[in-house]
């Protein structure tokens, strides 16, 4: 590997090169921690005995059953789906080459609940037809339809409209997230009470439907979308210096683009499928290790993973117990944490723009 | 001073850009190894644009670019990065990378490249940018942000021969001293290893000083090709509507001294 020589060509900057290195096993350290004690907390208390006890034995009851069925699962679900969003907000950052582009800023996950939205109610009757064993399929396929959607969108519009503007790519965001949101609205509109019911889930963000199979599934999902990123990595860091400058390092931007978008779409639709809506871990996570990899995608991405797991296990665990045993939407959460965040970076950004004119 | 066996690099035949609500060219021009052009003209000429044609980063319409006579538009992006460097007129990074990445990504085309390290820090050494190490590129003032980025199309050309580095103002943000250092070592830098190079600049002084040739834009055509010698004045004091009065330097080369007035003949002579 030459990531270690890329940084090697001079030595002043060894203190923080040590910082960097050890960002990586300190966060994984302080996610582990996070999960053991989100699976403590809780109405009912977990004995270390419960810890024994596989799930697959007999019947599980009490406190095994609670920590194998329903915290375990959940836990590592939060922690999967942070790590989608930490790595999907990672790439569409890289790819409008711009700390502010969260997939949930500029649409990419309410276009996701916008087609879950469509499909729970106005194309309720054909997504019954779909078979039974490929049901569990329709929504994720839907969100993934509908991120992709967005992320074209987007794409095309900002750059037809406002080409080069970061303004006018949040601004073009912004009009997609009202249009997605115009048509969520419609389709809460049109809902039975039923519908009404699955609908809200979706669009206030819940982790709360967590199983094995899902956290399997997602795992499985970002096992191979980080491999994918590995490879894209180093291509992302040439499209920092400009479109027409990576091509002219040998950077195929076209193509770098295009699997960027799919990427983010695929771990953004992932999360939207069975969480929900649940914004701004997109935002935070990469920012908060941008400066530890010293904006180096090859050590951003995979921080933003485990700062995006990390984000999502803690919030969710306050939003299981805060009111217990009323349990709040995770995604009001992380919009009561990100959104102030978002507002300090704007400032941030402003300053140093201020500060070089 | 020219390369003994000079090979064509790049030529641009009737090749024309288009921008919304105006054209440029149709431009003809050859460039061999080993060679210095200097691009000069008013401003909104079409001196980066017809840098960008060069560089295939805006298509030809009408007419062709070819690099080593195969079509710019054919030669998949690793293949002609390993062999050709651009810089660009704007220094923008995102990110707020450290010096050291922002040079090493000349060498993307090149992974696994086991001289990254060695041509890095012999780039930014060429670009007296070596102090800047371990320094965030977005906390750089701009003359060494322009250093930086100068570096970085250095490392990308540092181990090959023959090559063509183009680039747009190098020395445009950077004080008179580092201005001489600096075209010395890009000049010295081609030299030794036989790449072209072609600038937009808009010192005629540099352009006297260190290139070959001048190609004189003016109204988005190329109206001369001079070679960059006193024969060369009175169609600069065309093209820029000033007088030249002209000093011989030690060297043999010429360097001039700009004052306002009014050529005998204006541009359009040289238009026509």
């Amino acid at each position: 590997m030459n990531t270690a020589t890329a940084t090697d060509a001079g030595g002043a900057v060894m203190p923080r090169r040590a910082v960097t290195l050890a960002a990586g096993p300190a966060l994984v350290l302080a996610l582990l921690l996070a999960l053991a004690v989100a699976v403590q907390l809780g109405a009912v208390p977990v004995a270390t005995s419960d810890w024994w006890v596989w799930a697959g034995d007999a019947p599980a009851t009490g406190g095994a059953y609670v920590l194998w069925e329903l915290r375990l699962p959940r836990a590592l679900l939060a922690a999967c789906v942070g790590a989608a969003l930490g790595l999907a907000g990672a790439l569409t950052q890289g790819l409008f080459r711009n700390p502010l582009a969260d997939p949930g800023l500029l649409g990419v996950t309410s276009g996701a609940v916008c087609a879950v939205a469509l499909v729970l109610t106005v194309f309720a009757a054909s997504a019954a037809a779909v078979p039974m064993g490929w049901r569990v399929w329709v929504l994720p396929v839907s969100a993934f339809i509908g991120a992709l959607a967005v992320c074209f969108a987007l794409e095309r519009l900002a750059r037809w409209l406002t080409p080069g503007s970061v303004a006018g790519l949040l601004l073009t965001g912004l009009a997609l997230n009202a249009l997605a949101g115009a048509l969520v609205g419609l389709c809460t509109y049109l809902a039975t009470d039923e519908q009404l019911r699955s609908l809200t889930f979706w669009t206030l963000g819940s982790i709360a439907g967590a199983n094995w199979a899902v956290v399997a599934v997602l795992a499985a999902a970002l096992a191979a979308a980080l491999w994918q990123s590995r490879r894209l990595a180093h291509a992302l860091n040439a499209l920092a210096l400009g479109e027409a400058a990576a091509a002219h390092v040998g950077v195929d931007v076209a193509g770098l683009r295009l699997r960027l978008i799919v990427v983010a779409a695929v771990l953004c639709a992932l999360a939207v499928a069975w969480c929900g809506l649940i914004g701004f871990i997109g935002l935070m996570a990469p920012h908060l290790v941008r400066g530890l990899a010293q904006g180096d995608h090859r050590r951003v991405l995979p921080l933003a993973m485990a700062a995006g797991a990390l984000l999502l296990v803690v919030a969710d665990t306050v939003a299981r117990t805060v009111a217990i045993p009323a349990e709040i939407p995770v995604g009001i959460f992380t919009a009561l944490l990100g959104a102030p965040m978002f507002l300090l970076m704007l400032r941030g950004m402003a300053r140093q723009q201020g500060g070089h004119a | 001073m020219k390369a003994v066996n000079t090979v064509e690099l790049l030529r641009l035949r009737g090749a024309v850009a288009r921008v919304p609500g105006r054209s440029f060219g149709p431009f003809d021009v050859a460039l061999s190894t080993g060679e210095r052009v200097a691009i000069l003209g008013p401003s909104g000429a079409g001196k980066s644009t017809l840098l960008r044609l060069m560089a295939g980063e805006r298509p030809a319409h009408g007419g062709e670019a070819l690099y080593e006579s195969h079509p710019l538009a054919a030669w998949p992006a690793q293949r002609l990065a390993q062999r050709r460097a651009v810089l660009p007129q704007s220094h923008a990074v995102a990110f707020g990378m450290p010096v050291e990445l922002v040079v090493g990504l000349g060498r993307i085309a090149r992974e696994p490249d086991p001289q990254q390290a060695h041509a890095v820090a012999g780039a930014l050494q060429a670009a007296c940018a070596a102090h800047l190490v371990g320094r965030r590129f977005d906390t750089l003032s701009g003359g060494e942000q322009a250093r930086v980025q100068l570096a970085r199309v250095l490392a990308q050309l540092w181990d090959v021969r023959d090559g063509l580095l183009l680039v747009d103002e190098p020395l445009a943000a950077l004080d008179p001293g580092l201005q001489f250092e600096l075209m010395d070592a890009l000049c010295s830098f081609v030299q030794t290893r036989g790449h072209a190079l072609v600038a937009v600049l808009h010192d005629l002084n540099q352009a006297l000083a260190s290139f070959d040739r001048l190609w004189l834009v003016q109204d988005g055509r190329l109206v001369a090709d001079l070679p960059a010698d006193r024969s060369a004045l009175a169609p600069l004091e065309r093209l820029f509507g000033i007088q030249l009065r002209c000093i011989d330097g030690d060297d043999g080369r010429v360097a001039v001294l700009a004052r306002r007035g009014t050529p005998a003949s204006t541009g359009t002579a040289l238009a026509a």
